[in-house]
């Protein structure tokens, strides 16, 4: 049997690879596919290694809550229960009682189809999804300053064109390993590599700057260069005249951010914020690439938005091998957002408010404009309306992991148990699915057909490679279950490739057109660059060269203030916490953990030699991290890579969203995960009889 | 730059009221900071402004430039204009900031009481224009003052060419932030940057291109900026009958304690007993005094200030008030490189602090300040040693050297080639930086490895 070409299940970057054999596939190289030539991190490696395993769910599952004892059931009579107890909500409660949460792991057919059912079958207006914690800061200030969202608006391969790199928060090395290959591309050939992080990782021992900020100031310092870029005459005038609107109250408002008061502000010295400026003031070719780092916080928006006016008053977006993009996350992190699983949005981008939107997707719908709900809540609001008076009183939730991966997750959980009827459809017992009333067993990568747009904004195929396990279902089979249970007025196809061409119907016209994708162009051309709005269209690897998406065609330079984090360090929580993710594990950990072959070190608390003496703290030995919203223990790892007024902790495993920050972003209501105050502490000694923080410990161990 | 902040804040705070700005300057409210760079050559003049007139405007905010006030009649509630212009005010914010004192110096006046030609004071963008044209490559000029202002006129005059010299009255320069010692060490700094520094010496007369000074010296030069301080400028105030000491004695909510209709926030401001002179205690006070007047409970309670010297080659950070806070003093003083490291610490918390040469630590140093955090015994000493450099090492067998496949430095040894290493490890196919590492562990070069 001839291997099949596919992608890695994890990150963004969707990794070419091939599998062969039957029963488990055999993960081969794909050396051809662009984005990785053949390049692979362990996860990659051992992606096969979640087959087989005995914590599969095959059968459908719904808990007595009496009891909390968990029987089987078949199919039907799990869908039946689902869709009965929906019906009697939705009687009693009215459509919007009933609530969906997506992932931006989804295949692009999942999450289409996800925002169909949502506003046709259920019609509820609640429905969103994990990706609102992942870019959508990135993809607001995307939106605002160049009228269109995608990541990265050129082929991540163009990298290693430029002069000079920026990396704003983002660890790639770890986090997509094989993207890393392209910076030390770059830096062979004489361009340079600057990163940005509170924490030397392991992307920043091969940049050739590194700065080190408090984390959440990586506005001020966008700020700062920018006043700084004025000061050397290195704005380019001839572009920013022709191409932007804006940049004289821009230029204005950083006449006021002189590097030493960045300094203040960020704790980066001032002589380094001179010399970032001179070096790009110098470079022919400048990219700015920010990531969660710089985006998942209150303020996410606005710091992309100064860094993109770094990048628009150089004169560098629309040129080849230069300007501004985000390092998406998640595996379909990018196609993910753009079909309509947000609350606001339908598919190919359009806005869920624009009249003429409404009518195109109801029309390929095959029903009435009007008849589709209006704007939703979004993820966090979303989860923290669940079970109150006017929120939703039950949720079906696929391919996400709430109760590992949502900020300030104990008031999160608190939400999910006072429902109704919690549905998660997943692959294995989550945390999430543990607190369900039924768990329905989905098929995963490699069992399974679908397209997903990796970070680049290439449209990619997963081709199914193996048989699942008896017993289970595509997430597309549940959906097309429960439309036709609660008589849903249209059909819901399952076969992914009819599902992709509805969507690229439903998404012609919109920003992010799908029309002329195919999936045999996809196999055929190595992935399709949206938009491509048509057969013949090539599809569009590089944005923005001619124009910009704004209807007058020029980039928007914006003004934006510096705040700060919403919750900052005081005498009670004296240090900053922070969170990320290692190399071994992927997001909430509920695929990765479960593969032997990835170590499970369990979480850590990374903090520096000087804090670590200042409490006591030893290499390896627990101690207790407490925030106003909880506490959790885990062992130290002493490292001098980590600034001393700040502790990292890695977020996937339970506990670190324990602590993390609810505060959202005005614009793209991100959650403030990446910043917030917090007091760490040598555990007390647990006494006879009384409850030690020793739970989070036995997740750890 | 505090009623620049001010009008900001109260557009921010909705204001209901009407906003009027005078300046006296013709120019729109700039950044003063900037001015020694504007001298130096590393800062445009035209990106100064902090706000254009079209910001006011749109905004609301009547801003009449070239508009000196000659009184203030605190009966009828109006300022007065020099042109005779008469403005009503419920509330009249005072933020005239400070003017330069004039050292005295024979021959620094002339008979019609205009400064001499040769001489320069140093505070506004007008001073710098003219000084800016009198800069001439080669000649000589000397910065009377040796404070920070004068330090970084004098870098300015040096960048620039000039033959520049440093007289200061006090026995060190910066003498009201550092101590002797760290005064040294930046003297030093100057002497080697190539200006010269008296120090414990004043110029007495200036006379035919020859400065005096009292230790009888007699210096050559074509040029002599005056940067010996300032005094907040309070004469509006005290001929209006405000109470001044130094400078309009405030409440906290910077108001006159006077008359609680009269504010004043700045330079000119004096709240318990201090007056500042620098920005961040400025902003600060433009930021509570505007959500005062915005109708919040707020009260000003002093400023946490840093202080830094910005020229090129001379690296000075001061943080509070490292010569008079009280608490343990930690300090580290390294002539030989060129560092001075001053910490002032009470209950564990950096009060106050002041480095020169070595600004590494400046960024955390001044974040532990800022919010006041509470250090451990050993930390104070840590923060004024260099930091360590890492030594080579030799990996020991169980180090993991690819993390992307988790191979460790014996797994790797027990390879026999690169190609064996790959296959068998999967060692340098994910991110590739560990290629070196492998390569050496291996004994094989590293271009090999590049695929």
């Amino acid at each position: 049997m001839p291997a099949i070409e596919t992608h890695c299940p994890y990150c963004s970057l969707q990794c070419g690879m091939r599998l062969s054999g039957r029963r488990t596939p055999e993960v081969q190289e794909w050396a051809e596919f662009p984005v990785n030539k053949g390049a692979m991190c362990r996860k990659g490696w051992n992606a096969a290694g979640l087959y087989g395993g005995r914590e599969r769910l095959t059968t459908p599952l719904l808990r007595d809550r009496a009891t909390g004892e968990w029987s089987p059931a078949s199919w039907d009579q799990a869908l039946d229960v689902i869709a009965e107890r929906i019906a009697a909500i939705q009687a009693e409660r009215g459509p919007d009682s009933i609530a969906i949460f997506g992932g931006g792991g989804l295949t692009n057919e999942k999450a289409y189809s996800l925002g169909k059912f949502a506003r046709v079958a259920l019609r509820t207006s609640q429905i969103d999804y994990n990706g609102r914690w992942c870019m959508s800061s990135a993809a607001s200030a995307g939106t605002r300053a160049f009228g269109v969202d995608r990541g990265l608006p050129f082929p991540l391969a163009d990298v290693e064109q430029a002069d000079v790199v920026v990396l704003v928060g983002s660890n790639l090395a770890e986090t997509m390993p094989p993207a890393a290959r392209h910076l030390d591309a770059l830096r062979a050939r004489g361009g340079q590599v600057v990163v940005i992080d509170p924490r030397r990782t392991s992307t920043a021992t091969r940049a050739d700057v590194f700065l080190q900020p408090v984390p959440g100031t990586d506005l001020a310092l966008a700020l700062g260069v920018l006043h700084q870029l004025v000061a050397l005459g290195a704005v380019d005038t001839a572009y920013v005249e022709e191409r932007t609107t804006g940049w004289e109250d821009v230029k204005e408002s950083v006449a006021a951010w002189w590097p030493e008061r960045v300094e203040r502000v960020s704790g980066v010295p001032a002589d380094d914020v001179r010399a970032l400026a001179a070096q790009l003031a110098g470079a022919g070719k400048v990219m700015v690439l920010t990531a969660r780092g710089a985006e998942q916080h209150s303020t996410g928006s606005d710091t992309v938005l100064a860094w993109i006016n770094v990048a628009l008053a150089l004169g560098m977006c629309g040129k080849e091998g230069a300007g501004y993009g985000c390092l998406t996350g998640q595996g379909n992190g990018q196609g993910g957002r753009e079909h309509g699983q947000k609350a606001d949005q339908l598919p190919g981008y359009r806005m869920i408010d624009d009249p003429a939107a409404r009518a195109h997707v109801a029309g390929v719908w095959g029903v009435d404009p009007d008849s589709l709900p209006g704007k939703g809540r979004s993820a966090y609001e979303l989860l923290d309306a669940l079970g109150t008076d006017d929120g939703p009183s039950a949720m079906l939730v696929f391919g996400s992991n709430i109760v590992v991966s949502a900020p300030h997750a104990t008031h999160v959980t608190e939400r999910l148990e006072s429902l109704d009827l919690l549905v998660v459809a997943d692959i294995v017992m989550s945390e999430t699915a543990a607190v369900a009333d039924v768990v329905l067993p989905v098929t995963q990568w490699a069992e399974e057909t679908g397209t997903m747009t990796n970070l680049e904004g290439r449209v990619i195929l997963r081709q199914q490679a193996i048989t699942p396990p008896a017993g289970v279902r595509s997430d597309l089979d549940v959906i097309a279950g429960l439309a036709e249970r609660l008589h849903s007025p249209v059909k819901f196809p399952t076969d992914p490739e009819e599902i992709f061409e509805e969507l690229g119907r439903a998404s012609a016209g919109g920003k992010a057109d799908y029309a002329g994708i195919t999936y045999a162009r996809v196999r055929d051309e190595l992935g399709v660059f949206w938009p491509c709005p048509d057969a013949g269209h090539p599809g569009t690897p590089r944005m923005f060269l001619d124009s910009f998406a704004h209807p007058d065609g020029r980039a928007r330079f914006h003004v934006v203030a510096y705040r700060g984090a919403a919750e900052q360090p005081d005498d009670d929580y004296p240090v900053h916490l922070t969170t990320g993710r290692v190399l071994a594990q992927y997001q909430s950990g509920a695929q990765t953990r479960r593969v032997k072959e990835l170590p499970d070190t369990g979480p850590f608390v990374e903090i520096h030699p000087m804090l670590a003496g200042r409490i006591g703290a030893v290499d390896g030995e627990p101690v207790t991290l407490m925030t106003r919203r909880g506490t959790m223990t885990a062992p130290a790892r002493v490292v001098d890579t980590i600034r001393p007024d700040t502790v990292f902790v890695p977020f996937h495993w339970v506990g670190a969203n324990k602590l993390t920050n609810d505060a959202l972003d005005p614009a793209s209501r991100m959650p403030e995960f990446k910043a917030c105050a917090a007091r760490v502490s040598i555990p007390p000694v647990v006494e006879q009889g009384r409850q030690g923080p020793s739970r989070d410990q036995e997740v750890a161990s | 730059m505090a009623a620049v902040r001010l009008c900001e804040e109260l557009v921010a705070g909705s204001y209901d009221g009407s906003v009027t700005l005078l300046c006296d300057e013709d120019h729109p409210p700039y950044n003063r900071i900037l001015l020694s760079a504007v001298l130096e050559g590393t800062q445009p003049a035209d990106a100064l402004t902090l706000r254009s007139e079209q910001w006011f405007a749109d905004r609301g905010i009547d801003l009449r430039l070239g508009a000196r006030v000659l009184e203030v009649d605190r009966e009828r509630n109006e300022v007065m204009l020099v042109d005779g212009t008469r403005l009503p005010y419920d509330r009249l914010v005072l933020a005239t900031g400070a003017i330069p004192t004039l050292p005295p110096i024979r021959g620094l006046v002339r008979l019609d009481g205009s400064l001499h030609p040769d001489v320069h004071a140093f505070r506004s963008l007008a001073d710098c224009r003219r000084l800016d044209v009198a800069v001439k490559p080669g000649q000589r000029a000397i910065v009377v003052g040796g404070g920070l202002l004068g330090l970084q006129v004098a870098r300015a005059l040096s960048v620039r060419g000039m033959l520049t010299e440093v007289v200061e009255g006090a026995d060190h320069v910066l003498h009201s932030q550092l101590g002797e010692a760290g005064g040294r060490v930046l003297a030093r700094d100057l002497r080697r940057l190539g200006t010269e520094v008296y120090t414990g010496a004043r110029a007495v007369r200036l006379r035919d291109n020859v400065l005096v000074l009292d230790n009888g010296h007699s210096l050559e030069t074509d040029l002599v900026v005056l940067t010996a301080g300032g005094r907040p400028s309070t004469a509006l105030a005290r001929r209006a009958g405000l109470m001044v000491r130094r400078g309009v004695v405030v409440d906290a909510h910077l108001a006159s304690v006077t008359d609680d209709r009269v504010h004043a926030i700045g330079d000119c401001a004096e709240h318990r007993g201090r007056t500042t002179g620098f920005v961040p205690p400025a902003w600060e006070q433009a930021s509570v005094l505007a959500r005062h007047l915005c109708g919040e409970d707020v009260s000003y309670d002093g400023s946490r200030n840093v202080a830094r010297l910005r020229a090129t080659g001379l690296d000075v950070a001061v943080l509070g008030d490292p010569e008079r806070a009280v608490g343990e003093i930690v300090e580290m003083t390294n002539p030989i490189v060129g560092s001075h490291r001053r910490l002032v610490v009470q209950g564990g918390r950096v009060v106050a602090a002041a480095l020169v040469g070595d600004l590494s630590r400046v960024g955390l140093v001044t974040q532990l300040y800022d919010r006041g955090t509470v250090l451990g015994v050993d930390e104070p000493g840590q923060l004024l040693m260099p930091e360590a450099a890492a030594a080579p090492v030799t990996l020991p067998d169980e180090a993991e050297v690819c993390a992307c496949a988790g191979v460790t430095a014996g797994q790797i040894r027990a390879c026999s080639s690169l190609e064996a290493c790959r296959e068998t490890t999967r060692a340098t196919t994910g991110c590739g930086g560990c290629t070196q590492a492998v390569c050496e562990l291996l004994g094989v070069q590293p271009e090999l490895a590049t695929s």
